[in-house]
């Protein structure tokens, strides 16, 4: 059993101990005594299920079981003391019943709202709930007890939520260490043109912000001083009504189309992109993703540069070295703004290609429609085509291509021998992009529908096993003999009582942003980021300024080719482990790229320093 | 205070019911999106959970029996089961984020939960009401005690 399919099961199993327990308790208020004492021994049962999946989880790794096994057991274990001699004696008793449920969902709430780390806070206030609940109980079913037992659960119910809520609001706590002070590090060279028509056709020379920056943002030798441009764009972000497969959609565009225009390039050019907004409220950046460009010209509104507000403009300008498959998207307002359908594709081509077919397709969906709309291509038998899968989308999407292939590369960096393969689907992750390498005829699907062809079909896709890109092609040395800094991120949902409106957050290390302590690490530094999902959704983890080499997953290191993703599915119970060396000095943001979870919280920076 | 019982109750049935509208209304929106269901969550998480302990609050201040008392705890541990077994239903997905069959079976009793927490605050509803009624004619707290006893 994985480790994900443990977390959901020990769950279930808690679930099922707590309406044991109240359902027992219940019954035997209403004077159901075999009833009560049925659902006794079916909680007491399922108590010992759940003792065997924590224990599980456990040696799965400490994060996943650390509330389980520090809260929740002891509350267990007093509930079962405290239960048990009533069904021993078979006679049920209900208060007894009752304070074993209300330990059980104790634990099960402390799990859900704070699991991790484990706080003295949550663990008093769950402790304030049980007595709390118990006193009431005592107070309205069965016999009462004594005066002196009454007041002393009362005092002990209040002591523990005093001392709770103070564990929980103090400075020293995990969740109240908020310090995350974020300066947008571009804003002294935000390119802002004058607003109104002067915007159309005054198109500033872009050099102000390049020259300007400070000395920290000229990291990676000549990158920000980049030199005269031999391709330039102007992308135009604006609302229109585009037509997907016959349908008209309200979209976010581009220059009017979705998804906006390719920006490609050839190793060795100058990339010049004119960023204008027209009417898009919220405001646009450009993130090049998987592009690792110089901390100025990442596109993280509040972190490296200002939102461009309508009517205004932001001129990017980066040198294109590294050869492969990227995409651009929205950074503000990122969530709705890259699924209405701000976003692109970055190409940057090697000096001499091996293919004589090239074909992009950035998969996205738009108000439920699938782009791009299937093609049917003219490509002559025999000719290598080269496919460039991207997942613009939130989710995972699963690819077939049909017939055999190779995966030449995966996030833009190619990979060491890969071998050919057949009758296998990729799984890639959101904001992951494969470049296939087939010979027509050929097809590609993707989750289940015909997107390209060229002669070719797919079989039956569905049954296909996924590759493994840890186990795919030669393994090299690993270049990183010492690690300078390790953090770990353990991914969850939790309760975030620090904005406006409590919500129910996808939280890191315990916090949501903006309360998430920046990670700092000097400039040169090798740096380990060992990341745990203990939820149970999948979250494609996402770096900027760098590509991050996969050293292993779940304890088992990578045997295949060196792999430097960019975007990787951390799936429920994972745990990975991924290095690389701070080279690209600036503040980067490190997120989850389901956009979503992002905007709910998951999304943290990171800070290398010269 | 029986009759404020009586009315909170009926309230929460009310709303339950809607819940089921809600729910129609996510399934039926099209595109389907992480806010298809925005209004169905909202119900279901804040108004939902506010109301049962309301409740709860008003069967005690209107001094009804233990058991009802009891009864009126049920819908928000079925509540909390709800919201449990949706987010369970969407962690059994497979990796591509589709359904699999455990994930259908676990969505499947969302909806018989659903069903089960109706009927209990139908329960409620009832037995509020027949314990509001003599309150009424009754003079001594003592036998409406014993009729809302045997509700």
């Amino acid at each position: 059993m994985s480790a994900g399919s443990l977390i959901a099961a020990d769950l279930v199993v808690a679930v099922l101990v707590s309406a044991g327990w109240l359902g027992a308790g219940g019954a035997a208020a209403a004077g159901r005594g075999r009833v009560a004492l049925g659902l006794g021994l079916f909680a007491l049962l399922a108590t010992v299920v759940r003792a065997v999946t924590v224990v599980a989880l456990a040696r799965a790794g400490w994060w996943f079981a650390a509330e389980k096994v520090l809260i929740a057991g002891p509350f267990a274990v007093a509930g079962v003391a405290v239960a048990a001699p009533s069904l021993v004696r078979r006679r049920a008793a209900a208060v007894p019943l009752l304070f074993a449920g209300y330990t059980s969902i104790a634990g099960l709430l402390v799990s859900l709202l704070h699991g991790y780390p484990v706080s003295v806070g949550a663990g008093l206030l769950a402790a304030a709930g049980v007595l709390a609940a118990t006193v009431a109980t005592w107070r309205f079913v069965g016999p009462r007890p004594s005066r002196r037992v009454f007041r002393a659960a009362v005092l002990a119910s209040v002591a523990a939520l005093v001392a709770g809520t103070g564990f929980a609001v103090s400075p020293g706590s995990p969740s109240g260490a908020g310090h995350a002070h974020i300066a947008p590090s571009g804003a002294g060279h935000a390119h802002i043109a004058p607003s109104g028509a002067g915007h159309a056709h005054t198109a500033p020379s872009g050099a102000g912000h390049a020259h300007t920056a400070p000395p920290a943002s000229v990291g990676r030798g000549t990158a920000t001083v980049v030199g005269k441009p031999a391709r330039r764009f102007t992308l135009t972000a604006a609302t229109a009504t585009v037509n997907v497969n016959g349908r008209n959609v309200q979209a976010w565009t581009f220059n009017g189309q979705v998804p906006g225009p390719e920006i490609s390039a050839t190793v060795g050019d100058v990339i010049e992109v004119t960023l204008r907004n027209k009417d898009i409220d919220r405001g646009v950046t450009l993130h090049w993703h998987g592009y690792d460009v110089p901390n100025d010209q990442d596109g993280v509104p509040g972190v490296t540069q200002e939102a461009v507000l309508p009517g205004h403009e932001f001129v990017y300008r980066f040198r294109a070295d590294q050869p492969g498959t990227y995409w651009y998207h929205t950074h503000s307002a990122s969530d709705i703004g890259v699924r209405k359908g701000l976003y692109g594709v970055l190409l940057v081509h090697p000096a001499t290609s091996e293919v004589d077919s090239d074909v992009v397709v950035p998969v996205h969906t738009l108000d439920g429609v699938v782009l791009p709309a299937p093609e049917e291509a003219a490509v002559p038998a025999g000719t290598p085509v080269r496919l460039r899968l991207i997942n613009t989308d939130s989710t995972t999407h699963r690819y077939a291509p049909g017939g055999s292939y190779r995966v030449a590369a995966i996030d833009g960096r190619e990979l060491r021998d890969p071998p050919t393969v057949s009758g296998t689907a990729l799984l890639i992750p959101a904001g992951g992009r494969y470049d296939v390498v087939m010979t027509a005829p050929a097809a590609l699907t993707v989750d289940g529908r015909l997107l390209w062809s060229a002669g070719g079909a797919t079989a039956a896709p569905d049954g296909w096993p996924v590759l493994d890109p840890l186990t795919y092609g030669q393994s090299a040395p690993g270049p990183f003999a010492r690690f300078d800094r390790t953090f770990t991120l353990v991914l969850d949902r939790g309760l975030d009582l620090r904005g406006l409106l409590p919500r129910y957050a996808h939280t890191v290390n315990g916090a949501a942003d903006p309360d998430i302590p920046v990670q700092s690490v000097r400039l040169g530094d090798v740096v380990r980021f060992r990341i745990v999902n203990r939820s149970l959704v999948v979250h494609p983890w996402h770096l900027h300024g760098y590509h991050v080499l996969v050293l292993s997953r779940n304890g088992r290191p990578a045997t295949g080719s060196p792999l430097w993703l960019d975007s990787f599915d951390v799936r429920p119970g994972e745990v990975w482990e991924v290095a690389f060396q701070a080279d690209n000095p600036g503040m980067w943001a490190n997120h989850c790229h389901n956009l979503p979870h992002a905007d709910a919280g998951m999304m943290l920076h990171l800070m290398v320093s010269g | 205070m029986r009759r404020a019982f009586v009315i909170v109750s009926t309230v929460l049935l009310v709303v339950f019911a809607l819940q089921f509208v809600f729910a129609a209304v996510g399934a039926f929106t099209r595109p389907q999106g992480d806010s298809s269901y925005a209004l169905h969550s909202l119900t279901g998480m804040a108004v939902i959970p506010a109301l049962c302990i309301l409740t709860t609050l008003s069967a005690v201040l209107a001094k009804a029996p233990g058991r009802l008392i009891a009864m009126t705890l049920l819908p928000l541990g079925l509540t909390l089961v709800q919201a449990l077994l949706a987010a369970l239903s969407g962690a059994f997905t497979d990796a591509a984020g589709g359904s699999t069959t455990v994930g259908l079976i676990v969505g499947g009793l969302h909806a018989v939960n659903g069903i089960i927490a109706v009927h209990v605050v139908v329960g409620i509803v009832r037995a509020a009401s027949r314990f509001a009624q003599p309150a009424t004619a009754s003079i001594t707290p003592k036998s409406s005690s014993t009729v809302g006893g045997a509700a």
